[in-house]
């Protein structure tokens, strides 16, 4: 099949075709160019270097693939939604009376990935998820530390990390006082300790009761 | 007299089908696979190692058909099942208990899932082995790699479906790596100094919040059954015309040649 | 040992199993046709290169594989069903959680890694390296047959990075992984409350240097002398193998910019194996586990 396919152009010299059929097959014979009519001389000082014909080439092109960028754009950014239906970050957790001293409270965890701590000095609440790779670790009472059963991270009760893969300490998350003296959590402003936000106001609820 | 069987034959529905003889020569083989839509995947004739099972394996043509046997399935248990955080485990349950053969679809999914992986595995492995990547055929090992890509895709996006403790919490750490992705992640190195967020990052296109939750379902959901699917059948067309186009089964180079 | 049934029997660990005795199988199998063939003149496949038709003779192969693959398939589906747990919680981690089982070895690997490079660097790496290998190797010897002795290191770099990188590392995190993902041996029990002190400190404190100061602020000198390791590892081995072979054939066709991608690759497969033996070696003579080589502000290898 392919055998018939051999350049036999007038272009080519007579001793060519012999040399070419041992090494392939099809050969590319140049056709010798046309000199363009449209395009400017090259020694031409004008404006319109580019000539009307491959103008419109580059312009067509240039608008082709301004389309597919911008279908691009625009099917990725259809990905993000305007609104998140997702649930309230903001919850109430009963007044700073009934926590116990020295306690970790799983009495939210359940619900909002959240674990209230109670120290001699007042409160802070530690986000639930672990900061390796998300998962709920458990507060373990004999062992006095947080371990994650996904991959055996652990971290002390303020939350600072000790063992394991994770690559920095749980997240705090804004604890407050509200008018009625009950203790507000918002999960969504978070206090990273290794930015130094553990200081801030918001991340301790100072109470002695 | 003529059997039943040969009169078949000579009616003109049955020649309208099969437009070849039944008469068994080199012509009616040839013709058997060329007239055959489905057939002439394959060429008329093959070097004997090709149909020796102990040097391809078989592996690439099983992937294929645990391929079309997952099709098959998937599609009947669309039938039942609604990828929603609200009905989606109870339609597992539903499937499991009070849909007749309902656990035999469901498991021939699951563990053909399995199998698969295992046999796109195997199939590479012995593709390394034979040297079979080597030229004409570096292009198609490539698009290969990019099936066992989408082979993992594909079942990793299934795993969440069941809506179960096991799928909630092994897509959870899958899609946390996502948020540790250099400059797309949040959480990845140089990611917050380029204003990724948790709501806006790489991780939420695929979960559709900023958590494993019920938007996450429908986009596995949906991932799962059409756009990896197709993706794969259009890689698949091209990686089963390449290895006709590159000279069918590698084989060494005995001055022959396979086509 | 109860144990060990228990959890080569579970459902979902049977694919493992499987997995596990077919590459054994067929790496058996490859070895051995590779030794007929390394030993004798011509590949047993060149001798089998006659023409046969396909029909009827490939069609029917394939037609008993598809019988042999759907009787599996379905006596497996009837006598065993997949499993079904409680519903999703996403307040409850069971323990252990694992990962699907094929990406096992991946999840080990983010034990001794940080997420970013274990599971989103190194997966990336793994499939751009699958993809260039066609086009790295020149050797032109072994297309088509079974062989080792034609083609020793790409065989050997590939059944390092399959057998042991891949498979054994799923197979070690399906029967070996326990609650808290604690190392446990196959037939010992699931013990939830063992506890392993995996007290880590950075490379850079075994000379001195803690790679925090103690009001939390980094270490510039710990953390220039973590990425002088790095950069001595790559730039001593690779340019004591280019010193060592420049001058070698191999070297010269691939030419400097292949020759130094799969020098890197490979020198990048050497250092997974180089850290994960950091963390597992140390406390064997005494010492703490390596958690980190390098710490910086932004990201920690």
């Amino acid at each position: 099949m392919a055998d018939d396919i051999t350049s036999s152009s007038q272009t080519v010299p007579p001793q060519r075709p012999q040399a070419l059929s041992q090494e392939s097959q099809i050969s590319a014979t140049p056709i010798p160019k046309k000199p363009k009519q449209d395009r400017a001389p090259e020694n031409d000082p004008g404006i319109w270097r580019m000539g009307r014909k491959s103008f419109l080439s580059f312009a067509g092109w240039l608008s082709f693939l301004g389309f597919i960028g911008i279908s691009t754009v625009g099917a990725l950014r259809f990905m993000f939604p305007r609104v998140l239906f997702e649930p309230p970050s903001k919850f109430k957790a009963g007044l700073p009376g009934d926590y116990v001293i020295g306690e970790v409270n799983e009495k939210y965890t359940e619900e909002q990935r959240i674990w209230i701590v109670r120290e001699r000095e007042g409160f802070y609440a530690l986000i639930a998820i672990c900061t390796h790779l998300g998962c709920t670790p458990r507060w373990l009472t004999a062992e006095n530390k947080f371990k994650c059963p996904c991959h055996g991270s652990g971290y002390y009760k303020d939350g600072v990390n000790f063992e394991g893969p994770t690559p920095r300490p749980l997240e705090r998350a804004q604890i407050t006082v509200n008018d009625d003296g009950e203790i507000v959590i918002d999960k969504s402003i978070k206090f990273r300790y290794e930015l130094g936000e553990w200081g801030k106001a918001g991340s301790f609820l100072k109470y002695v009761g | 007299m003529i059997s039943p069987m040969e009169k078949l034959r000579k009616t003109e529905v049955y020649k309208s089908i099969f437009r070849h003889k039944y008469e068994d020569t080199p012509r009616n083989r040839a013709l058997q696979i060329v007239d055959n839509v489905f057939l002439h995947l394959h060429p008329v004739r093959v070097p004997r190692h090709a149909t020796n099972i102990g040097y391809t394996w078989g592996m690439g043509g099983i992937t294929f058909l645990l391929f079309l046997v997952l099709t098959l399935t998937g599609v009947i248990l669309m039938f039942y099942y609604r990828p929603t955080a609200q009905y989606a485990y109870e339609d597992m349950k539903y499937l499991m208990h009070d849909v007749p053969f309902g656990p035999l679809i469901r498991n021939m999914h699951r563990w053909g899932a399995h199998a698969m992986v295992i046999t796109v595995m195997l199939h590479m492995f012995r593709v390394f082995l034979t040297g079979s990547y080597k030229p004409p055929r570096q292009f198609n090992w490539v698009v290969g790699v990019v099936l066992l890509l989408l082979t993992f895709l594909l079942s990793f996006s299934g795993y969440l479906l069941p809506w179960d403790q096991l799928s909630i919490w092994a897509v959870t750490v899958g899609t946390n790596m996502a948020r540790a992705t250099p400059l797309l992640g949040h959480e990845g190195p140089f990611g917050p100094q380029l204003g990724m967020r948790p709501d806006a990052d790489v991780r939420f296109v695929l979960l559709g919040g900023t958590q494993v939750g019920p938007p996450t379902l429908l986009r596995f959901y949906v991932g799962h059954c059409i756009f990896l699917p197709l993706i794969a059948t259009i890689f698949m067309v091209v990686h089963f015309w390449r290895i006709r186009k590159d000279g069918g089964i590698s084989g060494p180079d005995t001055g022959k040649k396979n086509f | 040992m109860n144990h060990l049934l228990e959890l080569v029997t579970k459902p979902d660990n049977i694919p493992i199993v499987g997995l596990l005795l077919l590459v054994i199988f067929y790496s058996w199998l490859a070895w051995t046709k590779a030794r007929k063939n390394d030993s004798q003149q011509l590949p047993d496949e060149a001798r089998l290169d006659d023409k046969v038709q396909v029909w009827p003779y490939l069609v029917r192969v394939e037609f008993l594989a598809m019988l042999v693959v759907l009787l599996i398939l379905v006596v497996w589906s009837v006598f065993i069903n997949a499993p079904l747990e409680e519903p999703a919680n996403p307040a409850l981690t069971p323990n252990p959680s694992k990962a699907p089982w094929y990406f096992l070895g991946l999840q080990e690997l983010l034990v001794y890694f940080d997420p970013w490079i274990a599971g989103v660097v190194l997966p990336s790496i793994i499939i751009v390296g699958l993809m260039i290998i066609p086009y790295v190797d020149i050797n032109e010897k072994g297309n088509g047959y079974y062989t080792f002795k034609e083609r020793k290191f790409s065989i050997l770099t590939f059944c390092f990075g399959f057998l042991i990188l891949w498979v054994s590392l799923i197979v070690l995190g399906t029967f070996m992984r326990g609650p808290g993902w604690n190392f446990f041996l196959p037939w010992q029990d699931w013990d939830t409350h063992k506890v392993v002190v995996l007290n880590n400190v950075d490379l850079s404190e075994y000379f001195g240097m803690p790679s925090h100061f103690p009001d939390n602020s980094l270490n510039i000198a710990a953390s220039a002398f973590g990425f002088l390791v790095i950069a001595a590892f790559y730039l001593s081995l690779g340019g004591w193998h280019y010193m060592k072979y420049k001058n070698s054939d191999v070297v010269k066709k691939l030419g400097l910019g292949r020759y130094a991608l799969v020098l890197g690759l490979f020198l990048t497969m050497m250092f997974v194996v180089l850290k994960i033996l950091l963390r597992l070696a140390p406390p064997i003579f005494g010492g703490y586990p390596v958690k980190y080589i390098w710490v910086t502000p932004w990201f920690n290898v």
